[in-house]
């Protein structure tokens, strides 16, 4: 009985994460669109519903019904397999990501997580990897010089970031002494990983926003001079895969940076319920990704390049041996 | 010594991404600045100065009659040759258009015809909402001309407006000057 009780949880655990994560892109995109709107003066979506509030759900009914097009000289296995590669890895990382410790329903404790990995950020890094795929399948699929381009372009960036990153949590590791996303946090309770840190999240957050291929590092989408990149081809239900994957992983980004440098769920000053401590720690991240889109320019190819491995990678490594050093 | 001091600074600026910081603050300042947008159709519109070349219309005197007199001036200057006039001669001898077509789908808004009229008969007014799904309705005869909108007296603003496209447009204007549109720019 106790074990389909807790069976039972995990179940709907996850079919809450599903649902949460599926639907979130809906007033992401929104927000995205006013904050863009006001950054520039304009109003944003006005038309549908209150303030364009349901303009989301308008664009989501137009992506449905729109035809589902395949080019002729595509590989098609690829073509349909690259959305869903792309589309998976973001929602299976959130299975790794705690959200509070725990809260008491019924008089019985129900966890904020999934599962309390004890290698839950070696988890998230590795899963978050093979998301590279879907967008170089996609690209490489489409047998278009557009696709080939940007996909060619986001497997350089992927792997010349993913490095710098990696090291960077490193620091944050051997502070919490445990890979387990969960201790992490609760070695934060009184001092935030930020203070100790700073450059660790630096490189991190510059690093995560070339991992979400946000603009200053949107160069797999480049409209300006690919078309759209890797998803030039793809339209209807397929490409709203991938933008769901896109907001996905900001949304990841987001929380991996609340949980590693800013406390988690651990309020400061003011005594609020954890959870929604966090849930404003990460609004106010996506909140970043989307002003800092609507404020730089895109970097150059070579520029991207540069800053990877000139700039980030030694900022990485220097913050292990100082974080080493300090810590000996 | 200064300029020492000043490289170092921008040395400085550069180590801490000052340039980038600035941009940040820059358009974060303007996220809470007001929009310009003007949400013509929905909620407001704009009204034409009073120097506006809208659509035409024709001018009665003081005893209502046409001041047209029909010398077909206009039709002679117009560039684009979209003036048809016909003349008439009534019971008291003084000349008037039978007939007057201006072909709006071909007009260029020039006003070379207001100022050829030597009976201050044509002018062009403020009227711009007049698009059509068909180029034949766009030809305007001689009675409508008469009923369109004069000059505008005050203009150059932003009004409340409804748009209701089986009446003409009505213009609800909370301010009468309107308000001024490019007040709300920000200039650095």
């Amino acid at each position: 009985m106790e074990l389909v009780v807790a069976l039972g949880l995990i179940l709907f655990k996850v079919a809450l994460l599903i649902a949460i994560l599926l639907l979130l892109p809906l007033p992401l995109t929104w927000l995205e669109r006013k904050i863009a709107g006001h950054i520039q003066q304009r109003m944003g979506p006005m038309r549908v519903g209150w303030h364009g509030l349901l303009q989301p759900v308008a664009d989501g009914v137009k992506l449905l019904t729109k035809e589902d097009h395949i080019p002729a000289e595509a590989d098609r296995f690829l073509f349909k397999l690259a959305p869903i590669l792309a589309l998976a890895p973001p929602f299976v990382v959130f299975v790794a990501i705690p959200f509070g410790e725990s809260v008491s329903v019924l008089g019985t404790k129900i966890t904020l997580y999934v599962s309390n990995m004890n290698v839950g950020l070696l988890f998230v890094f590795a899963v978050i990897g093979i998301e590279v795929y879907g967008v170089i399948f996609g690209g490489w699929a489409a047998n278009s010089k557009y696709a080939v381009l940007g996909s060619l372009r986001t497997c350089a960036q992927m792997i010349s970031y993913e490095i710098p990153m990696g090291f960077a949590v490193i620091g944050v590791v051997m502070l919490a002494q445990s890979m387990s996303l969960l201790d992490i946090v609760r070695a934060q309770a009184n001092v935030w990983n930020i203070v100790y840190q700073p450059v660790g999240f630096f490189v991190f957050f510059v690093a995560g926003l070339a991992e979400a291929q946000r603009i200053p590092f949107d160069l797999a989408e480049a409209e300006g001079d690919l078309g759209a990149g890797f998803h030039t081809e793809y339209s209807g239900i397929r490409f709203a895969f991938f933008m769901v994957s896109e907001y996905a992983i900001m949304l990841l980004t987001s929380v991996l940076a609340v949980i590693l440098f800013f406390g988690g769920w651990n309020g400061v000053l003011v005594p609020l319920p954890p959870l929604l401590w966090f849930v404003l720690k990460v609004a106010f991240f996506v909140y970043v990704f989307i002003w800092f889109r609507f404020t730089f320019p895109r970097y150059r190819y070579d520029q991207l390049m540069a800053i990877g491995w000139k700039v980030l990678l030694p900022l990485s490594m220097a913050n292990i041996i100082i974080t080493g050093v300090a810590f000996l | 010594m200064s300029r020492a001091l000043d490289r170092t600074g921008i040395w400085i600026g550069w180590a801490f991404f000052a340039d980038l910081t600035n941009a940040l603050a820059l358009t974060f300042g303007y996220m809470f600045s007001r929009p310009v947008t003007m949400q013509y159709p929905d909620k407001e519109k704009w009204l034409p100065y009073s120097r506006y070349r809208g659509h035409h219309f024709l001018k009665r005197d003081d005893e209502g009659e046409i001041k047209c007199v029909a010398c077909e001036l206009c039709a002679r200057i117009c560039p684009c040759d979209c003036i048809e006039v016909i003349p008439y001669e009534d019971e008291k001898g003084n000349r008037h258009p039978a007939k007057f077509e201006i072909d709006m789908a071909r007009c260029l808004f020039c006003g070379l015809c207001e100022d050829a009229c030597p009976a201050d008969a044509i002018a062009l007014g403020q009227q711009y909402e007049f698009s059509s799904f068909s180029s034949a309705d766009l030809v305007v005869g001689r009675d409508d001309l008469l009923g369109k909108p004069g000059k505008a007296t005050t203009g150059g603003g932003v009004v409340a407006a409804r748009l209701n496209t089986e009446q003409d447009v009505l213009v609800e204007t909370s301010e009468p000057q309107g308000y001024n549109w490019w007040r709300n720019i920000r200039r650095r």
